[in-house]
């Protein structure tokens, strides 16, 4: 039984974001692996070495340079990956690529599939259910915990308000996880260089055939209705600006005002 | 045209949840009214659900019932679901975009051959299918989606809408669940209730909340001289938390504390959707970011846009000299 992570190339949280047409202007954009997905790799790395799985895998879906996502988790200690190549603009359906994810998993003998809760691109944080619901396999989210017991997963699932699920799970099961699960490895040079051995199998999709789920329409920043009054001026300005707007906005005093 | 709308309804410890509410106006509006809204609650029997006739103001209530769901699961509840939407016909099935809609929500659609739109602010009918206004990129966009086909998916996010009040269901139905104890692949083993951490963030007329913009903990510091000038207390994003930052239980957001203090400062946050759910009740809310454009300041009363390290040091000292 293998433990399998999915993961996405998405663009670095740090770029200057602009709308253009139904998505952003992506001509200028540096990508790197989805940060959800990198506690979803670690999860997987964790569960082979506590003797839960045989092998790790990653499976993308995505162009040909998300290839680099792969190398990445194969630098972070995954044994393989599988690269689902597809346009980017492909990626736009959650549907059609939770159906191409799933039928990859469904051939890697996986007995747990992590997945990020969301990605920070796109944001439908569903991919991971869609696999599972297509597959049959259990399934639960926002994972912050992970535990083997007796054959079952045991996941501690993140509510409302700082309470914790437990849930136990059957197998083979499909986890979506969240950040602070675990602490990501980062690769050593060990593994980077170790990685340039390790496969990874590359299968083209077939571009959707129309059905499916979602279809992108426009992309904008949102409407400041209730848009914050920008003070002028230099910080110390600002700052002596604000304190009478605190008071009176909060209607409250401070410890320090004269009583 | 009349349409029909499936949410689902949840048990609180008082009757049904603020979220299910919240539904309920969200799905009259799209259905054009509440006799075309359908509300799934699934039980483990019906008697438990005696009382609940009364408060839930939907067309129809499906009490789905059956041991299988005496507690909440993935599985069982995204059966009781699709049972309810066949048995109704409706046209498009809302959940709450919270845990329990992260974990059903994909389940439902999978089963639908479709995907759903998720942290939805606003809905509309178009030919056979749906747009969803929704929120991407951890909220700096909004973004409109078509799901072109019915029944559609839809989780909705909190505070999209007003809470319906509460009032009779017009009618209500039994519906035996279609899957048993064993059918399901998950059990809910047990809830643990948040730990008792020492500060009452939720009771505090200050928050003063760090984000990972702050750069490193060496930095939460000017955060806490900030807090103690205002007399409030010290909140976190959950980036922070995750880092180690700071302890869990100081996290605003979805997934942890909401919080509505007379007063909120954030402190470079730039103001992911999760975030603004647990804040956006507070009275008077001000942002300290260097980035304009980031989604705080469309939260915010009042903003500066600088470098934290530098401008709340600044804001402290003025606090103080003023008083």
């Amino acid at each position: 039984m293998n433990a399998v992570a999915l993961v996405k190339q998405v663009p670095d949280r740090n770029s200057a974001f602009r709308p253009a047409g139904d998505w952003i202007d992506e001509s200028s954009l540096g990508y790197g692996i989805n940060d959800y997905d990198r506690y979803a790799v670690e999860a997987a790395l964790a569960l082979k070495e506590a003797g839960h799985a045989a092998e790790t895998v990653a499976v993308t879906a995505g162009p040909a340079d998300a290839g680099q996502v792969l190398r990445s988790c194969l630098a972070m200690g995954v044994d393989r990956g599988v690269h689902l190549i597809t346009d980017r603009a492909h990626l736009a359906d959650p549907f059609f690529v939770a159906r191409a994810l799933a039928d990859a998993v469904s051939g890697l003998d996986a007995g747990v599939v992590l997945a990020g809760l969301l990605a920070e691109d796109s944001g439908h944080g569903q991919v991971g259910g869609l696999v599972a619901g297509l597959l049959g396999f259990s399934f639960a989210s926002a994972a912050t915990g992970l535990h083997f017991r007796e054959g079952r997963l045991e996941v501690h699932r993140e509510l409302e308000g700082g309470r914790i699920a437990v849930v136990e799970l059957r197998l083979p099961a499909v986890v979506a996880v969240q950040t602070g699960i675990n602490t990501p490895r980062y690769a050593s040079l060990r593994g980077i260089m170790a990685s340039r051995r390790k496969p990874v199998e590359r299968v083209e999709l077939s571009p959707p055939a129309g059905g499916g789920g979602l279809r992108r329409l426009t992309l904008s920043r949102p409407e400041r209705g209730a848009s914050a009054e920008i003070l002028p001026g230099s910080p110390e300005e600002a700052a002596a600006a604000l304190v009478p707007r605190m008071r009176a906005g909060a209607g409250i005093t401070f410890p320090g005002d004269a009583a | 045209m009349s349409r029909r709308v499936l949410i689902l309804a949840e048990r609180s410890e008082t009757g049904i949840t603020d979220a299910s509410y919240e539904l309920l106006e969200f799905a009259s509006r799209l259905a054009g009214g509440p006799e075309g809204v359908s509300a799934v609650l699934p039980v483990g029997d019906a008697s438990e659900a005696e009382g609940l006739r009364e408060v839930l103001p939907a067309g129809e209530l499906l009490l789905v019932e059956g041991p299988a769901l005496a507690a909440p699961t993935a599985d069982g509840t995204a059966a009781a679901v699709l049972h309810a939407r066949e048995a109704s016909g409706a046209e498009c099935v809302l959940l709450p975009h919270d845990p329990t809609g992260w974990d059903v929500a994909p389940l439902v659609a999978a089963r639908l051959g479709t995907a759903a739109a998720t942290a939805v602010s606003a809905l509309s009918w178009r030919g056979d299918g749906l747009v969803a206004r929704r929120s991407a990129f951890l909220g700096k966009f909004v973004q409109e989606v078509e799901a072109p086909g019915l029944p559609a998916v839809a989780t909705v996010e909190r505070g999209a809408f007003p809470a319906r009040e509460p009032g009779p269901a017009l009618s209500v139905r039994i519906l035996p669940s279609p899957v048993g104890p064993g059918d399901l692949r998950s059990r809910l083993v047990e809830v643990r209730e948040a730990g008792a951490g020492g500060v009452d963030l939720t009771a505090a007329d200050v928050v003063v909340a760090a984000g990972r913009g702050l750069g490193g903990p060496e930095n939460l510091d000017i955060v806490r001289e900030l807090a103690a000038a205002l007399g409030g207390v010290v909140g976190a994003s959950r980036a922070v938390t995750d880092a180690g930052w700071l302890p869990h239980e100081l996290q605003i957001g979805s997934s942890g504390a909401t919080v509505s203090p007379k007063l909120y400062v954030a402190c470079a946050i730039s103001g992911a959707i999760q975030h603004l759910v647990g804040m956006r009740g507070s009275r008077f809310v001000v942002a300290i970011n260097k980035d304009p454009d980031a989604p705080i300041f469309g939260a915010a009363d009042v903003g500066i846009v600088g470098d934290a390290l530098e401008v709340i040091p600044l804001v402290t000292k003025a606090v103080r000299d003023s008083g």
